[in-house]
């Protein structure tokens, strides 16, 4: 048997309209996204029998939405707890049903509905787990955490605001180009540098965007895919790490994350390098996720992120595109798993004004800090 | 170590105005039980003398029994943030607060998340040594440790 997600692709892709706030529920959205994603490669809800996604405890579930499209017969469903850190792990156990025979084709998704902000906790006032050690001291939110990490390789590896600002200003000029962006307006290196401050050393445009909607995608056998409309696109591998029981506080070294341990069981198991990656949909529900993880996936060395970006080397004409859609900062936030949505359109050659040319391998990761993962994907099978 | 005490929290104030309170649990109750009675206590394995932050009742590392053992409540700053907005309840009237992972002197690694009072967050810097000293959570119903810079900034 195989030992390899090869012989698994995505056939299809489906989202709800991206927007601040929608007024729907997250079942609706799910199941828009999802009836898109069966209707873009020509199945109906009759060919279905494997439904999964991942959640915070913030979402319809796979049962639920599954029914709510149509599905009379679910043979697999699994719901996941975990946010981008799981993302990997979600897609690649669908194919790893698909590849196992315990599903036909299965729907992936992800829908974030207006209940859930997690820049910032408002009204929760109660903390348990490991958090009851950090809350009590106004440290409770993502965007603190992540900030601890940069400052950290700030001191050690002398990375500047300047850096940070590179990645976002460069991610907002892809998503000029990408109409299902919530932030399409350029900004520069000064209006990085005016915004506010929110988590020093965070800015708010070193945030990602945080909006409502939903993503799925559709996952099958490659002798399946061959006989569907679009090109199919080929899991090429995938990886995962964790450490420290998921701890942001107990992580060893904060200059770097999950990506660490990650990459190399991911070039391992692909036989790929970084120079064989045209897109890289890099997880970033910060700037700074980018930083850290660009360098441990080894597109650069340690402090050299921000050098990287204005010699124009993570864009059009560079050495490899660099969230084309805009990513989490510009784009919005769907948790991750519109960066996988986007690495479909541009292996299919499907991205319009902001195609890669000639792209036929897209790296995309998920996850920050102690946990995370990542996978290829790429226009022929392994 | 000495103790500072906050003012109490005014009747009826607005449950934003709290920090998040913490919700101990069989294994955290210690934790907190130190802080109450003025003692800076962390998890330690009575076997093989591992310090685990989160708390186990029983070490990753040889299974042995835990128990909470006082620290010398002295450390360096690890990494730090200083928090310019109200994104989480609590010391409105304290921003731009900071918040550090203190590195513990009693093992590499071992780290507690604190706020650092007494000193200008322009002047904190990785590396920093500092000193745990006791605060009364605004919300009257548990205490927590506080880091100041031990020589000044
Ligand atoms: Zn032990």
């Amino acid at each position: 048997m195989s030992r390899s997600l090869g012989g698994a692709a995505v056939v299809g892709i489906g989202r709800s309209p991206f927007v601040r706030s929608s007024g729907r529920t997250t079942l609706s959205m799910a199941a828009q996204a999802a009836r898109e994603a069966l209707a873009d490669c020509g199945l109906t809800a009759a060919d279905v029998d494997g439904f999964t996604c991942y959640s915070t405890g913030d979402s319809a579930g796979p049962s639920q939405v599954a029914h709510a499209i149509g599905v009379d017969d679910l043979g697999w469903s699994l719901s996941v707890l975990g946010g981008g850190n799981i993302v990997t792990s979600t897609v690649a156990g669908a194919a790893t049903a698909v590849l196992s025979g315990q599903a036909e084709v299965v729907v992936v998704y992800r829908v974030l509905g207006s209940q859930t902000r997690y820049g910032r906790a408002l009204e929760r006032v109660e903390v348990d787990g490991e958090g009851q050690f950090a809350g009590p001291h106004g440290y409770l939110v993502p965007p603190q955490w992540f900030a601890m990490f940069c400052r950290r390789h700030q001191y050690e590896y002398g990375s500047t605001a300047a850096d940070l600002g590179a990645i976002a200003v460069q991610e907002r000029d892809h998503a000029v180009r990408n109409p299902h962006a919530v932030a399409r307006s350029p900004i520069t290196l000064d209006d990085y540098l005016n915004s506010r401050w929110i988590s020093e050393p965070f800015r708010l445009f070193d945030c990602c965007y945080e909006i409502d909607g939903a993503v799925a995608i559709v996952v099958t056998s490659a002798e399946r895919a061959a006989d569907l409309p679009h090109r199919p696109v080929h899991l090429l591998g995938a990886a995962d790490s964790n450490r420290f029981g998921g701890s942001v506080d107990q992580w060893d070294d904060l200059s770097c994350m999950y990506s660490r341990d990650t990459a190399p069981r991911l070039w391992s198991r692909t036989g790929l390098r970084p120079a064989d990656i045209d897109v890289a949909c890099m997880y970033d529900c910060f700037t700074f996720t980018v930083m850290a993880t660009f360098e441990d996936f080894g597109f650069c060395a340690k402090g050299e992120v921000g050098d990287y970006f204005r010699a124009g080397r993570a864009t059009y004409g560079g050495d490899v595109v660099v969230n084309p859609h805009g990513g989490l900062l510009s784009e919005g936030y769907i948790h991750g798993l519109n960066h996988h949505y986007e690495a479909v359109l541009q292996l299919r050659g499907d991205a319009g004004d902001r195609q890669v040319r000639g792209a036929e391998t897209a790296l995309v990761t998920s996850g920050a800090g102690p946990f995370g993962g990542a996978l290829v994907y790429g226009t022929a099978a392994p | 170590m000495t103790t500072t005490h906050g003012e109490p929290p005014a009747v009826g104030a607005d449950p934003l105005s709290l920090p998040p309170q913490p919700v101990p649990d069989a294994v955290t109750a210690p934790f907190w039980a130190a802080l109450a009675d003025g003692r800076l206590a962390m998890c330690r394995c009575g076997h093989c003398g591992l310090w685990l932050q989160p708390p186990l009742e029983r070490c990753r590392r040889c299974a042995g029994p835990t128990r909470f053992t006082d620290v010398a409540g002295t450390g360096t700053v690890y990494s730090f943030i200083v928090q310019h907005r109200a994104t989480v309840p609590g010391y409105l009237d304290d921003l731009p607060y900071v918040v550090a992972l203190v590195e513990l002197d009693e093992q590499a690694g071992l780290r507690l998340p604190a706020r650092i009072v007494g000193v200008d967050p322009a002047q904190v810097r990785c590396g920093l040594r500092v000193r745990a000293e006791f605060a009364d959570l605004p919300g009257g119903d548990f205490t927590v440790a506080v880091f100041r810079p031990v020589d000044g900034p």
